[in-house]
C-alpha cells in the first residue's frame, strides 16, 4: 500500500491533529500519511506542538499548596541516601502484601477484640485487590501504590506495633478510623472507613495530639467507598500521642482544626 | 532535565520550584477543582521524577513536556470523571446533599473567565470557544460540532483558521 502524497489538505489537518481534534476520516488518512514518514508533515507538527505549549502556558499561575508541595519533594528525600527507585511490585505481591498484614494482625491478636478488625481489614484487602485492578491501567500510579503497600507492611508487621481505633462522631456516627503505629522507625498508617464524600472546596485532616496540642497529619479524601489511608511519614515518641483525630476542613488543609471533629479515639 | 533523570533531588526541586505553579494553572484551567488539580500535579511530576528519561530534549522545553504531561493527565482524569458523573449525581441526590452552593459556583466560573489570558484574546469568539473546547476539554471535531450544535465543517475551518490565528499572536509575542 502506499500512501498519499504530501499535499496542503494534510498540512490542514496538522494543527487540530496537535489538539487531538482529528477524528474520522480525517484522522484515519493523516494517520496512514504520517506513518509512511513525511518529513514536511513532522516538521510542521513539531512547530504546532510548540504553539500548543506556549498556549498552555499562558494560563495564570497558581501556587500549589504547602501539602502538595511536601508531597511531592518527598519522592526524592530517598534519593540522596541511595535508595534505589521505587520499582513495580507485581500484582500477586501487591495482594500478597495486603493478605500478610491481615495474618501478621491475627496473629499478633488471639484476641477476640481483633476480629472486628480482621473483617475490617478484609475489607480493605478487597479494597486494595480493587484498586490494584484500577492502578494495573496506569504503570506509574501502580508503582507509587504497591511501593506503599509496602511501606504499610514496614509499619504494620513489625512487633510493638500500637493502634488505635477512633470512632464515628456527630456528623459521621458510622464511621469508624484506626491507626498503627512502629514504635521503632516512627511512621504510622491511618485507615478509615465509611466516611462520606465531601463537598467541593473541603477536605478530611487527620490530627494527632501530643503534648496538649493538636499536629497535622496529613489531608486526604475517601474513595467511593467511604474508605481513605494516610501514611504518616514521622511521629514523635508514640507514648507522647495522647489522641487521633479527624476533621473537616478547607481544600489543602489548615495548620490548627477548625472544622467539625469526625472521627477521634 | 538529564539531572533529574539521574535522580538528582535539587534539580528536581529546582525543576518544581520553576514550574509547578503554570503547570497547576492548567491543570485547574481545565479541572477547574483545585483539590483534584493539586492531585494530579502530584502525579505528573512523579511521573516526572520516574521517567525523566523519557525526556526529548530536541522536541520540547522542560516546561513544555511538563504542560503537555500534565494536559493528558487532566484530560484522561476529565473523561473518567464523566463516565462516573451519573452515579455520583445519583448517590448525591439520595444524600440530599448541597455539593456545591450557587454562590461558589459563580464565583468559580468568574474565576476561570478570568484565567484565560492573552494568547486566545486575538480570536473570535467562535474560533476560541471551539479551541478551548478541543484543548482544555479534549473534544474532537464531531462532540465540539454536537455541543455547539454547529456544523461540522463550520467547526473545522473555525479550528483551522483560529490555530492559525493564535501563532501569529505568539509568534509577535516572541518578538
Ligand atoms: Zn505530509
Amino acid at each position: 500500500m502506499t500512501a498519499a502524497p504530501h499535499s496542503a489538505r494534510f498540512e490542514e489537518l496538522l494543527p487540530a491533529y496537535a489538539l487531538g481534534a482529528l477524528d474520522g476520516d480525517d484522522l484515519r488518512e493523516l494517520e496512514e500519511h504520517l506513518t509512511a514518514g513525511c518529513e514536511e508533515c513532522r516538521r510542521q507538527l513539531e512547530l504546532w506542538d510548540r504553539d500548543l505549549e506556549a498556549l498552555a502556558g499562558s494560563v495564570v499561575p497558581v501556587e500549589p499548596s504547602e501539602t502538595t508541595r511536601a508531597r511531592v519533594l518527598r519522592m526524592t528525600a530517598g534519593a540522596a541516601t541511595a535508595v534505589p527507585p521505587p520499582r513495580r511490585l507485581p500484582r500477586w505481591l501487591a495482594l500478597a502484601a495486603a493478605a500478610l498484614l491481615v495474618m501478621a494482625v491475627w496473629g499478633v491478636a488471639g484476641q477476640t477484640r481483633l476480629r472486628g478488625e480482621l473483617e475490617r481489614l478484609t475489607a480493605e484487602r478487597d479494597r486494595l485487590a480493587r484498586q490494584v485492578a484500577v492502578l494495573d491501567r496506569e504503570v506509574t500510579l501502580a508503582r507509587d501504590a504497591a511501593e506503599r503497600s509496602a511501606q504499610a507492611l514496614q509499619v504494620v508487621a513489625a512487633p510493638g506495633v500500637k493502634s488505635v481505633v477512633l470512632a464515628g462522631l456527630g456528623p459521621a456516627p458510622q464511621a469508624k478510623g484506626q491507626t498503627y503505629v512502629n514504635p521503632r522507625q516512627g511512621g504510622a498508617l491511618f485507615y478509615a472507613f465509611d466516611l462520606p464524600a465531601l463537598p467541593q472546596g473541603k477536605t478530611y485532616e487527620l490530627w494527632y495530639i501530643a503534648a496538649g496540642k493538636p499536629v497535622p497529619a496529613g489531608t486526604f479524601a475517601v474513595d467511593p467507598h467511604g474508605a481513605a489511608s494516610v501514611r504518616v511519614e514521622r511521629v514523635p515518641d508514640v507514648s507522647s500521642i495522647q489522641a487521633w483525630a479527624v476533621t473537616v476542613e478547607p481544600a489543602g488543609g489548615v495548620p490548627q482544626p477548625t472544622g467539625a471533629m469526625v472521627l477521634k479515639g | 532535565m538529564s539531572r533529574v533523570a539521574a535522580h538528582d533531588g535539587a534539580a528536581f526541586t529546582r525543576l518544581f520550584e520553576h514550574h509547578a505553579p503554570v503547570t497547576l494553572g492548567l491543570l485547574s484551567r481545565i479541572l477547574g477543582r483545585r483539590m483534584e488539580a493539586e492531585e494530579v500535579l502530584q502525579e505528573v511530576f512523579l511521573q516526572v521524577w520516574t521517567q525523566a528519561d523519557r525526556y526529548d530534549a530536541d522536541r520540547s522545553t522542560p516546561r513544555g513536556y511538563i504542560l503537555m504531561l500534565a494536559r493528558s493527565r487532566a484530560l484522561d482524569r476529565l473523561r473518567r470523571r464523566d463516565a462516573s458523573r451519573r452515579r455520583e449525581e445519583v448517590v448525591g441526590a439520595e444524600q440530599g446533599e448541597a455539593v456545591s452552593p450557587l454562590g461558589t459556583e459563580r464565583l468559580e466560573s468568574l474565576e476561570r473567565r478570568r484565567q484565560v489570558t492573552g494568547a486566545l484574546d486575538s480570536l473570535s469568539p467562535d474560533q476560541r470557544r471551539c479551541i478551548e473546547l478541543a484543548f482544555f476539554e479534549g473534544l474532537t471535531h464531531t462532540q465540539i460540532a454536537e455541543r455547539l450544535e454547529a456544523p461540522l465543517g463550520t467547526v473545522k475551518s473555525r479550528i483551522l483558521l483560529g490555530m492559525n490565528k493564535l501563532r501569529q499572536t505568539l509568534s509577535a509575542e516572541l518578538q
